[in-house]
C-alpha cells in the first residue's frame, strides 16, 4: 500500500493541533524593536568604530582595540579565564588555523552585551571562556539572508562557532558585524523559567540540559532569566579569530 | 498597537504556530521562528499590502530554511520529539504515521515547506510558488520530488511492505 495525498493531510493536521503554542505580542513587539534598534546602530556611526562593545546591561573591562592594531600575544589576559590564541577550523581535508584578533573581556554575568567586530575574512570564528564552566552562555548573531542564529551551552570551553564562505551574509566583510551574547550564572533557574514559558519538552520526558540548551534560544527565556538573576561578579570572556583579508 | 496589528496576531498566532511547528518539528523553536516572522512584519506593517499572510509565511519560511542552513558549529539542535499518541488508532496506524511522519522530516526544508504549505495549509501551487519565492515550475517540481521522497523512503516501504501482509 502507499500513502494516499489525504493521509498526508490528515496526519498533518493531527501533528499540528496536538500542541498549543502562543506567541505573546508584547514579545513580538519587543523583539521588533530589537531589531529597529539594531539597523539604525549598525546603519549610523558604528562603521567608524572598528571594534567596540555596545553596552546593554553589564560592564565590560575592557575593549577590544581594532583588528589591524591588534597584535597576537595581546590576547593573554592579566586575570580571568584566558582565550585559546588561535581556533583550529578543520571542513573535510581543509585546515584552517584563525588567530585571535579582538579579545573582549567582561567581569559580570547576568547580563546581555552586544560585540562589535570588522571581519577580514570569511572564516570569522568565536569562542567564549569563562571562569566558572557551568555557566550558560547564549550568542546570537545575523546570517546568511539576515535571520538570527545562535548558540547556547554551558561555558566549557569549546562554545563557539565558525563562518565560512556559505554561511556568511553578503555584506561580510562591507561593514562591522556583531554578535550578542547573554551570559547566566551557573545556579540561573534555567529549568524553572524554560518549564514556565516554553514548557521544556525533551525527549527524556524531563527538562534535562539538552532541553534547558533549546530553551534558552527562546528569547522570553532569556529575558526572564535576566530579570531574575541581575547582574553580578564573573569573569568571562569572548574572542574574534579571523585571517588576514590577504588570504581570504 | 495600530492598523489592525494586534488583531492580526491574535487570530493568525495559533495557526502560524502549528504551520511554524510542521517545518521545525519543536514546539518552542516554532514559536520562536513565528515571533521573529512577526516581529519583522510588525516594522514592515505599514507598508504591507492587503492580505499579510504570503508575507508572513515567506518570512517563516526563510527564516527557517536559513536556521536549518547555518554553519554555525555547537548550535543546538531542534530536537524532534515524541508526541502522545492518539488513543483512537490502532497500533498499526500509529506505526505508519510514525514512518511517514520521519519520512517528512528527511525532507530538505524547501520540500517541507512546499508540502506544509500545500497539504496543510491548503495554498494552490501558484499560491505556493509566490510564498517561498521560486517558479510554478520549480514548486512542482520540488513537490514531485518530495512526494516521491515520501514514497520511497525505507521507513515507508517497509511499513507498506508489513502492512500488505496481513
Amino acid at each position: 500500500m502507499r500513502h494516499e495525498e489525504s493521509d498526508l493531510r490528515e496526519l498533518l493536521t493531527v501533528r499540528a493541533e496536538a500542541g498549543q503554542p502562543s506567541v505573546s505580542l508584547d514579545a513580538i513587539v519587543r523583539r521588533g524593536r530589537r531589531i529597529r534598534r539594531k539597523r539604525r546602530a549598525l546603519a549610523s556611526g558604528v562603521a567608524a568604530a572598528v571594534a567596540a562593545v555596545v553596552l546593554v546591561n553589564g560592564l565590560p573591562r575592557t575593549e577590544g582595540p581594532p583588528v589591524a592594531a591588534e597584535p597576537p600575544d595581546s590576547a593573554v589576559v592579566d586575570q580571568g579565564p584566558e582565550l585559546p590564541a588561535t581556533f583550529p577550523v578543520r571542513l573535510g581535508g581543509t585546515r584552517v588555523d584563525l588567530t585571535l584578533a579582538h579579545p573582549f573581556r567582561f567581569d559580570t554575568v547576568g547580563a546581555t552585551w552586544t560585540v562589535i567586530f570588522e571581519p577580514t575574512s570569511h572564516w570569522t570564528s568565536y569562542r567564549v571562556v569563562c571562569d566558572d564552566p557551568r555557566a550558560w552562555v547564549v550568542t546570537s548573531q545575523r546570517l546568511k539572508g539576515g535571520e538570527t542564529g545562535g548558540t547556547a551551552a554551558r561555558c566549557d570551553g569549546l562554545l563557539g562557532g565558525h563562518h565560512d564562505k556559505l554561511s556568511t551574509p553578503s555584506d561580510w566583510l562591507r561593514r562591522p558585524q556583531s554578535i550578542r551574547v547573554w551570559v547566566f550564572p551557573a545556579d540561573a533557574p534555567v529549568r524553572e523559567v524554560a518549564q514556565e514559558v516554553t514548557g521544556c519538552p525533551s525527549p527524556a520526558g524531563e527538562c534535562d540540559e539538552s532541553a534547558q540548551e533549546q530553551a534558552l534560544m527562546n528569547a522570553d527565556v532569556r529575558e526572564r532569566l535576566l530579570a531574575r538573576v541581575g547582574e553580578r561578579p564573573g569573569n568571562w570572556a569572548i574572542g574574534i579569530y579571523d585571517r588576514p583579508a590577504a588570504q581570504n | 498597537m495600530d492598523d489592525g496589528f494586534a488583531e492580526y496576531v491574535a487570530q493568525r498566532q495559533s495557526r502560524l504556530c502549528r504551520m511554524a511547528y510542521l517545518l521545525t518539528r519543536d514546539w518552542g523553536t516554532a514559536e520562536d521562528l513565528v515571533q521573529t516572522a512577526l516581529a519583522r512584519a510588525w516594522l514592515a506593517w505599514r507598508r504591507i499590502e492587503g492580505n499579510p499572510d504570503p508575507y508572513v509565511y515567506r518570512i517563516i519560511v526563510n527564516t527557517h530554511t536559513s536556521w536549518w542552513r547555518r554553519r554555525w558549529r555547537g548550535e543546538v539542535p531542534a530536537e524532534t520529539l515524541p508526541e502522545t499518541a492518539d488513543p483512537r488508532d490502532a497500533p498499526a496506524e500509529l506505526d505508519d504515521q510514525a514512518a511517514l511522519w520521519n519520512a517528512i522530516g528527511a525532507l530538505s526544508p524547501r520540500q517541507r515547506a512546499v508540502i506544509v504549505l500545500h497539504y496543510y495549509e491548503g495554498r494552490t501551487l501558484t499560491q505556493v510558488a509566490d510564498i517561498v519565492g521560486s517558479s510554478l515550475g520549480a514548486v512542482k517540481s520540488q513537490l514531485n520530488r518530495a512526494l516521491t521522497r515520501l514514497r520511497v523512503d525505507p521507513d515507508v516501504r517497509t511499513m507498506s511492505l508489513e502492512r500488505g501482509r496481513r
